[in-house]
């Protein structure tokens, strides 16, 4: 009569076991945070406070997070797109960048009025965002060449490009402003404090791709290529061609963060305006899961992240930081998340 | 003709850093992970490789440290990716986060400070005195030797001539079948991957040792993501990954080359030429011959955890 006891692994999850090994994983996550401060000689739950004084706790915080969330919940739903079929865009960094420049190259050099130039930014931005990742593919699609490596070395090529722009060229000569382009025309409206409308379209854009991709035909031919390309083919699917059409949507995604975030946030064009947010996308695609909508309490977390990144920094610890715990919690969520997949099995 | 020397002997160097990262992606590859922590790895490696020649001024001990950070980092990701199997991708993604943050919080005390204590140049006799290559290839530091003849030639054959590396490559290919024969599958690929940690961390001091001798935020500047780069274009091959470093040293060297001689070209449009050069060189050969798809193909598990009971 002894019970012997093994675990196997379930290939569905039940949401409970997710939630509960991610609340253990953010906890032990902050833990290693708090600690490695406390040996640095800080007082975790000062900074703690602190950090929810800043974010939540005030009108500005909140601003503030809103702000964030913008970029990220649209950088967040590119990688989300090409994650749902087994493609990896982490290049998100350089379509923002891609975006932006479209963006500014309207604000900077028409004069037209507002409702015509912010969709001509919105149009321009997602192609060229689009524009910026055809290379890996097209080569993905019909080469195999991996998307994951050329995505992200036309990062640096776009960072680069835009610095070159932003201190060159298209260097603002008015106020003779460092290593940034001159203020944009035009703008998104701001509707509440600095929150402007593109925090309401990055909304509503995440909610469609959710509801559209469960709902069309697109959707779902490109999951089935994502989880079985040779049942696609046989099913008479064109692979290739969704591969390319799921990439450049990717692509064009993250652009519309850039329009968003030179048109709306920044209002200049210049080094260092992505500020992570492409990479930070693969955070929140990892943390919204199978789930378009989880993609907006996602965007959320990380912004509260961000903010605290800020937070550190006025009190003399690197802004840095910020990405060695992000890099933690990933960490602790992707290894969280497969070990909720194990259950005990007790057999007599 | 000093001119083609010099631009050589910079390519050297410079590629120096770049073909032992690809050695150590390799490794960790043949082994069917596809290790994305190359990046801050090598930060890790450039930063502790700093502190430590700041401390004490010995070069070997700052190699050392920065291979122990880089073996140290490997053993996180080897932990997440290949004991608990999670998605190879996000932790790659997840290490390369923590090291360059790491890095940089760590590396604030030293930062901008250069380094006295680094690896000079060693003239071999006869050979460096031929003109052009000479000076170029015959006298270089100690770790250029290592990295171009040594270690490439240790690793193709352990690789390929021996037991262990037969079992390493079937890992990779399939790990099911090696189970089998009872090839310890998860041993294998966390040793893979801690070995391709140390010679990433072992990189980054090469770069602050050797190449450039200070510490600054941001300086490894994709050099790790170019070294996974190369390993797709040298096909899985532990030498053709080093010559292929070689070829990327020189397209820095001629973007530095520009820089310093004062070409009408802005300095961030010739920075773009080791990134553009890496995608198009995975790109272009896929392209033209459609045979090398199969001989250069990844090893077949790249990327798959394996599950002993998975079918």
């Amino acid at each position: 009569m002894s019970a012997v006891s093994h675990r196997t692994r379930l290939t569905v999850v039940p949401s409970y076991r997710i939630a509960i090994g991610r609340g253990l994983s953010i906890l032990a996550a902050l833990s290693i945070v708090a600690i490695t401060l406390a040996a640095m000689g800080r007082s975790p739950i000062e900074l703690a406070g602190l950090v929810v004084r800043s974010t939540v706790g005030s009108r500005f915080g909140i601003e503030d997070l809103a702000l964030f969330m913008t970029p990220l919940m649209l950088t967040g739903a590119a990688v989300w797109v090409g994650i749902r079929v087994n493609l990896w865009n982490i290049g998100a960094e350089g379509q923002l960048y891609a975006g932006a420049t479209a963006a500014t190259a309207i604000g900077l050099f028409t004069h037209w009025p507002a409702f015509v130039a912010l969709p001509a930014m919105i149009v321009a931005g997602m192609l060229a965002g689009a524009a910026w990742i055809f290379v890996p593919a097209a080569a993905r699609a019909w080469l195999s060449v991996s998307e994951i490596v050329t995505s992200l070395l036309l990062n640096f090529v776009a960072s680069l490009l835009v610095y070159y722009l932003a201190t060159g060229p298209w260097a603002d000569r008015v106020t003779g402003a460092l290593a940034s382009t001159e203020r944009l025309h035009m703008a998104f409206p701001e509707f509440w404090g600095a929150v402007h409308l593109g925090f309401i379209l990055a909304l509503a854009t995440v909610i469609g791709l959710g509801v559209g991709l469960a709902k069309s035909r697109f959707g779902y031919e490109t999951a089935v290529c994502g989880s079985n390309p040779q049942a696609a083919h046989y099913a008479g699917i064109g692979v290739a061609p969704r591969i390319l059409a799921v990439l450049l949507l990717s692509g064009a995604l993250a652009g519309l963060a850039g329009v968003f975030e030179v048109a709306g946030t920044v209002h200049r064009l210049q080094g260092g305006l992505a500020n992570n947010y492409g990479y930070l996308g693969i955070v929140v695609a990892l943390l919204a899961r199978g789930s378009c909508l989880a993609l907006i309490p996602a965007a959320l977390l990380m912004a509260l992240i961000l903010d605290t990144g800020i937070v550190l920094q006025t009190t003399q610890i690197s802004s840095s930081a910020v990405l060695a715990i992000t890099g933690l919690l990933v960490l602790a969520i992707a290894a969280g998340d497969e070990l909720a997949a194990y259950v005990r099995v007790n057999r007599t | 003709m000093a001119l083609l020397s010099d631009l050589l002997g910079h390519a050297v160097l410079s590629g120096s850093v770049l073909a032992l990262g690809a050695l150590g992606e390799v490794i960790a590859e043949r082994a069917g992970v596809l290790d994305l922590g190359v990046e801050g790895l090598m930060s890790l490696g450039a930063v502790v490789a700093v502190m430590t020649v700041t401390a004490t001024p010995h070069p070997w001990l700052g190699l050392l440290a920065a291979g122990l950070v880089g073996g140290l980092g490997a053993g996180v990701l080897a932990l997440s990716s290949v004991v608990l199997r999670a998605n190879q991708v996000l932790c790659g993604v997840a290490i390369t986060f923590l090291g360059l943050g790491l890095s940089s919080v760590i590396g604030r005390s030293v930062a901008g400070i250069p380094i006295s204590a680094v690896f000079e140049p060693v003239s071999i006799p006869v050979l460096s005195s031929i003109p052009v290559i000479g000076p170029a290839f015959f006298s270089q530091n100690v770790l250029v030797y290592l990295i171009y003849l040594v270690l490439p030639a240790l690793v193709h054959f352990w690789m390929f001539r021996t037991r262990s590396g037969l079992d390493l490559r079937a890992v990779g290919e399939n790990p099911a079948a090696a189970d089998a024969v009872g090839v310890p599958v998860m041993r294998l690929r966390a040793l893979a991957v801690i070995l391709g940690g140390v010679l990433a961390g072992l990189a980054g001091a090469d770069l602050t040792l050797a190449v450039v001798p200070v510490w600054s935020d941001g300086m490894i500047a994709g050099r790790g993501w170019i070294a996974v780069a190369l390993v797709i274009f040298a096909g899985y091959r532990p030498v053709v990954a080093v010559l292929s470093g070689l070829l990327f040293g020189l397209v820095t060297a001629v973007g530095f080359m520009g820089q310093a001689r004062g070409w009408p070209i802005a300095p961030a449009i010739l920075n773009t030429l080791p990134y553009l050069g890496t995608v198009a060189c995975i790109i272009v050969p896929m392209l033209a011959f459609a045979k090398l798809r199969s001989a250069m193909a990844a090893p077949a598990a790249l990327g798959t955890p394996y599950y002993r009971s998975g079918r």
